[in-house]
């Protein structure tokens, strides 16, 4: 298990993963801060966390509400 | 352009506060991502997902590094236009809806100078984004592929700024000029059906602004011919400004339209 986590090129992959890490801790934070989403807030913190980029790009644009 | 600079502060700090200026770049630093990385590790994505038959061989294509700048940049044409617009597009007429509107119209403001800092706003974000989209993609195209020069590189970096300006300036007149759902619809017409024809039928004509993502990647390849070049870009200039000179006429026009 260690040995094929050792190969994988960490140099190459790591700063999509600390992105991607980086835009759905944004959206959950913004989502505690919130007063009131479009849709049940519950609904967007399941999308936020597993539909990666696509759930939080659809919250920003359609699930907060001005 | 009475209050320009009270405007421009209120515009960044509504943007700075509903973080348009860290998802918006993170987006786009993830198109620009994706292709490099698709690309170099096409081989094993097929043995692993592509249930590919017994002693199948494929020839790769020799890919230059401008090839995989103009993946990203189909990208940001596709996927990255439409959140962009998708974001800013109601900028004028959400406010005009919900009422917000009148607590500025009713003040001595210039239309002018009220549009001049949406246009001001968007186009950071733009410029910031596409920053990241192009870091991105150069990043990961110079570890995994080879280098670019970097004087073509900023040329064609400020080339698709310029079409950046432009779809700004579409979609904020789309937005001053109708209501939310009509300005999207006219504006990805506008963007998209007008890349899809200039892809479908471009090439009778060289000078249009929707070539100019290609003919940035053109500039780098370095088989651009330089007056259809400069042509474009000053279409294009001229177009951005006749559409930001439209949409301060008719957001002046519609400001009676504002719900109380």
């Amino acid at each position: 298990m260690m040995e094929e986590l050792a190969k994988v090129p960490w140099a190459v992959i790591a700063p999509l993963i600390v992105v991607q890490i980086i835009l759905m801790i944004v959206a959950l934070v913004d989502l505690r801060k919130i007063h009131a989403t479009n849709g049940p807030k519950i609904l967007w913190v399941f999308l936020i966390i597993f539909t990666n980029i696509v759930g939080t790009i659809a919250y920003f644009i359609v699930g907060r509400k001005q | 352009m009475r209050g320009f600079t009270v405007l421009l502060q209120k515009e960044f700090r509504e943007a700075w506060r509903s973080w348009k200026f860290l998802w918006i770049p993170l987006v786009f630093a993830l198109l620009g991502m994706t292709d490099p990385l698709t690309n170099y590790y096409m081989m094993d994505i097929l043995n692993a997902v592509g249930n590919l038959p017994e002693g199948f061989e494929m020839l790769m294509p020799e890919l230059m590094p401008a090839d995989l700048l103009y993946a990203s940049i189909g990208q940001f044409q596709t996927i990255g236009l439409l959140v962009f617009m998708a974001t800013f597009v109601g900028a004028v007429s959400k406010e005009r809806a919900s009422g917000m509107a009148t607590l500025l119209y009713v003040r001595p403001i210039s239309f002018g100078a009220y549009f001049m800092s949406k246009f001001v706003v968007m186009s950071t974000i733009g410029f910031v984004s596409i920053l990241a989209g192009f870091a991105a993609s150069v990043y990961y195209t110079v570890i995994l592929f080879g280098t670019f020069e970097i004087g073509p590189l900023v040329a064609s970096f400020i080339t698709y700024f310029s079409w950046l300006l432009f779809v700004i300036a579409v979609t904020l007149m789309m937005s001053a000029t109708f209501k939310t759902v009509v300005a999207t619809t006219c504006a990805f017409a506008v963007i998209f059906i007008g890349q899809i024809l200039d892809t479908l039928v471009g090439a009778f004509w060289t000078i249009s602004p929707w070539k100019l993502p290609l003919y940035g990647v053109q500039l780098i390849r370095g088989t651009m011919e330089m007056p259809d070049y400069w042509w474009s870009l000053s279409l294009t200039l001229v177009i951005t400004i006749i559409c930001v000179s439209l949409g301060i006429l008719t957001m002046k026009k519609n400001a009676s339209t504002t719900k109380i």
